[in-house]
């Protein structure tokens, strides 16, 4: 029983940062229409920053600054925004799919700076030395895991609070604004340049934060964990949610996360011994079914966007 | 349930029969046990390689329960695809620890899924992590720092004897500059790091070093700069695919046949599709079995199996990661915890211990021979295993070239060889 639980905590914990993440994609497709496909670029830059600056000295490697854990999440969350802010300046002249290959590229070079530099972030081996905070008077167990996910859980709702805020707001109506009708929005004195590039990079210290509690609860990163199949993930978990919804962000990452990992578990159990090897090949093509069928049956997500007319059109006369 | 159990006992049966010798030793004790345990795999099935790697495993625990099971209870291997995920790695193996309640996990391949099971599963669940084929050597820097609990062992031996090994062939071969090309990941970068710093301590120019990226379709910028240094060989740190496409454009560009491969290219796959004809000059390093004639079983058995030899990468090492951690359960004895299994892989690779073949009845012997509260040396597919204080394993080494349908032996060099001429480097 208590493994069940176990198990289940961390499940959420996963799930939960997950959901993270696919808030801050929200944001710049759901919100704003930026098509994002750099994903794993920005959650990478947010968990290699946090490891770096609150991890332990490594042998020629860069880091070693032992910062405090909170200055360290936030220097993840910065390190996501700068690079954002980069790319942004380069790239948000770009529309849709011209957007999504360069920030593709740019996470697949993210991928290989880190895979190759080794006084960077240890090369393809990964960065440890990075120790959870509280590890010394939590130890390692279940109780650690508890806590943490119930901090994962305040900052998913700290960040679904301030999404909605913000979406809510005149500055949400701007997003809309851009997405729907960009020349409209200039019509009106909006700068879209200016907008796109804060949501953008809004959306990808999000993802920062994201990727900075991944690093925190494995303690180690490495090029393995920001492939381009990440990016896929976090997509996945927005179409099937519902893209601008942010309950959908939320509903679509624990729906496919567990799904992902239920399939697997299924699999291992029920399947007769001879297709044991073959179960992750099954999974694939079912994940691949699902995201399909979605697509091809409720394209606008399982809680699709509500638009809300804020002030009606009638003036008293 | 009932028609799983049909169908193990028809697989029993069957490999019975290909493996007639256990059935010779172990006779009647073949009867079915009414307990199982339960020991669960982390290993990346939907990948081409990686699937023969969990097939060997699960051919281990096959021979195991036909032998008679792990303390008296059948061995039933729960097996997760980690599909080379961290995050899938990971979240299978805590399923498989808390809900499977395994204490013992075989896996995973890649050092990059290994590393965070092991921070975040194993170590916190006090459970025994054997690895078949993670290389990197941070696991060596995490135990010497105190952090796996000796709870993490591999069977791959450290890269260390490839990399000295392969140096070694240049020298006897009076190579003198030499061009690396190698795998971009965690295993690649640690072999040329090492084999750099050999070729250096021997005084062979390493002409240059150029990591090769998985999956592109062409490698011609890689192999023209390897070529631009004009080496008088070149040493290939790459698994088959890539193995293969980077020496067809460094032949087909007036690359010298001189080279000197690892055992990731052990493969019939490289050999056939690079021709034969053109490996003639081509050296291979790889760990090697003990000298004695048993030891002979696992190739012999897993021809039988499967109807190939078992050359893949990895595959030796799965074979001796299982059966050593089998080992260690039944010398712990019915429902021991992880570490209480972990204290006892020293006992199953006792240099001084009784010898056991890597075979069902092999299995059996050991459990004689730990029943009676003596020691026992595991003479693996990859050797007399023996793991150091951080879980690493040492080998004796072996010198091989392709010919025609297999692999032939060039020069063997014991354990105390191997250590001495590291040592040489040093």
């Amino acid at each position: 029983m208590i493994g069940i639980v176990s198990y289940l905590v961390f499940l959420a914990t996963v799930a939960s940062i997950l959901a993270i993440a696919v808030l801050g994609l929200n944001l710049q497709w759901g919100n704003t229409g930026l098509f994002n496909g750099g994903v794993a670029a920005f959650f990478g830059a947010g968990a290699y920053g946090t490891l770096i600056l609150g991890g332990g000295p490594q042998d020629g490697q860069l880091g070693g600054f032992g910062l405090f854990y909170p200055l360290a999440l936030l220097g993840g969350m910065a390190t996501a925004g700068l690079l954002a802010w980069g790319v942004g300046i380069l790239t948000l002249r770009l529309r849709h799919d011209y957007l999504a290959i360069s920030t593709f590229g740019i996470a697949v070079a993210f991928e290989n700076l880190m895979r190759n530099a080794q006084w960077l972030g240890g090369g393809a081996q990964g960065l440890h030395g990075f120790e959870r905070p509280l590890h010394a008077a939590l130890g390692d167990g279940f109780l650690y895991n508890i806590l943490f996910l119930l901090c994962v859980l305040v900052i998913l709702v700290l960040t679904y609070r301030f999404l909605e805020t913000l979406v809510a707001s005149p500055f949400g109506r701007q997003l809309r604004a851009i997405r729907e009708d960009e020349t409209a929005a200039r019509s009106l004195g909006k700068v879209p340049t200016r907008i796109r590039l804060t949501a953008f990079v809004t959306g990808c210290v999000i993802l920062g934060l994201a990727g900075g509690l991944y690093g925190t609860f494995y303690a180690f990163v490495s090029p393995q964990d920001i492939l381009p199949t990440l990016t896929f993930q976090i997509w996945a978990m927005l179409i099937v949610g519902g893209a601008g919804n942010n309950k959908g962000a939320v509903l679509g990452a624990f729906l496919i996360w567990g799904a992902w990992t239920a399939s697997g578990w299924a699999l291992s159990r029920f399947a007769p011994i001879e297709a044991q090897l073959y179960t992750g090949s099954i999974q694939y093509i079912l994940i691949g079914l699902v995201i399909v069928g979605m697509l091809l049956w409720r394209p606008q997500g399982l809680l699709p966007e509500r638009l809300v007319v804020s002030q009606t059109g009638h003036t008293k006369t | 349930m009932g028609v799983l159990n049909m169908k193990r006992c028809n697989r029993i049966l069957v490999s019975t029969l290909g493996v007639a010798m256990g059935l010779a030793v172990s006779g009647g004790a073949v009867a079915a046990q009414d307990c199982t345990t339960k020991i669960g795999a982390v290993l990346p099935t939907s990948v081409d390689w990686g699937r023969p790697i969990a097939e060997t495993a699960q051919f281990v625990v096959d021979q195991v329960n036909e032998a008679g099971g792990v303390a008296g209870c059948n061995v039933e291997m729960v097996l997760r695809d980690s599909q080379v995920d961290p995050k899938i790695g990971v979240d299978a193996a805590k399923a498989l620890v808390d809900l499977d309640g395994v204490q013992v996990l075989l896996g995973a391949v890649s050092s990059g899924v290994s590393m965070p099971i092991l921070t975040s599963v194993t170590v916190p669940g006090n459970v025994l992590q054997m690895s078949c084929c993670s290389s990197s050597t941070a696991f060596t820097k995490l135990a010497e720092e105190g952090k796996t609990k000796q709870l993490f062992f591999r069977t791959f031996a450290t890269t260390g004897v490839q990399a000295a090994v392969g140096a070694k062939v240049a020298k006897d071969r009076g190579y003198k500059s030499v061009a690396i090309l190698y795998k971009n990941d965690d295993w690649g970068q640690d072999l040329q790091n090492l084999i750099s710093k050999d070729f250096k301590a021997l005084g062979i120019i390493v002409t240059s070093a150029t990591a090769i990226n998985d999956g592109q379709p062409s490698y011609r910028a890689e192999v023209t700069s390897a070529l631009s240094g004009n080496p008088d060989a070149l040493y290939l740190g790459l698994y088959p695919n890539e193995g293969t496409a980077a020496v067809r454009e460094w032949l087909s560009l007036g690359g010298t046949q001189n080279m000197i491969v690892a055992n990731s290219l052990k493969s019939d796959e490289f050999r056939d599709n690079v021709g034969l004809q053109y490996l003639g000059k081509t050296f291979g390093t790889d760990t090697a079995s003990p000298r004695v004639a048993s030891a002979d079983s696992f190739v012999a058995a897993y021809e039988a199996k499967f109807g190939s030899a078992p050359n893949g990468p990895g595959l030796a090492n799965s074979y001796d990661a299982t059966m050593i951690a089998l080992l260690a359960m039944e010398a712990a004895g019915k429902d021991a915890t992880g570490d209480q299994i972990a204290t006892q892989v020293a006992r199953v690779t006792d240099p001084a211990g009784t010898p056991v073949t890597a075979d069902s009845a092999g299995f059996s012997t050991a459990r004689d021979v730990l029943a009676s509260g003596s020691n026992v040396m595991y003479q693996g597919a990859t050797g007399n295993v023996r793991f150091d204080e951080n879980g690493d394993v040492s080998a004796p080494a072996v010198v091989w070239k392709f010919v025609e349908g297999s692999v032939e032996e060039v020069e063997y060099m014991s354990l105390t060889d191997v250590d001495d001429f590291i040592a040489s480097l040093k």
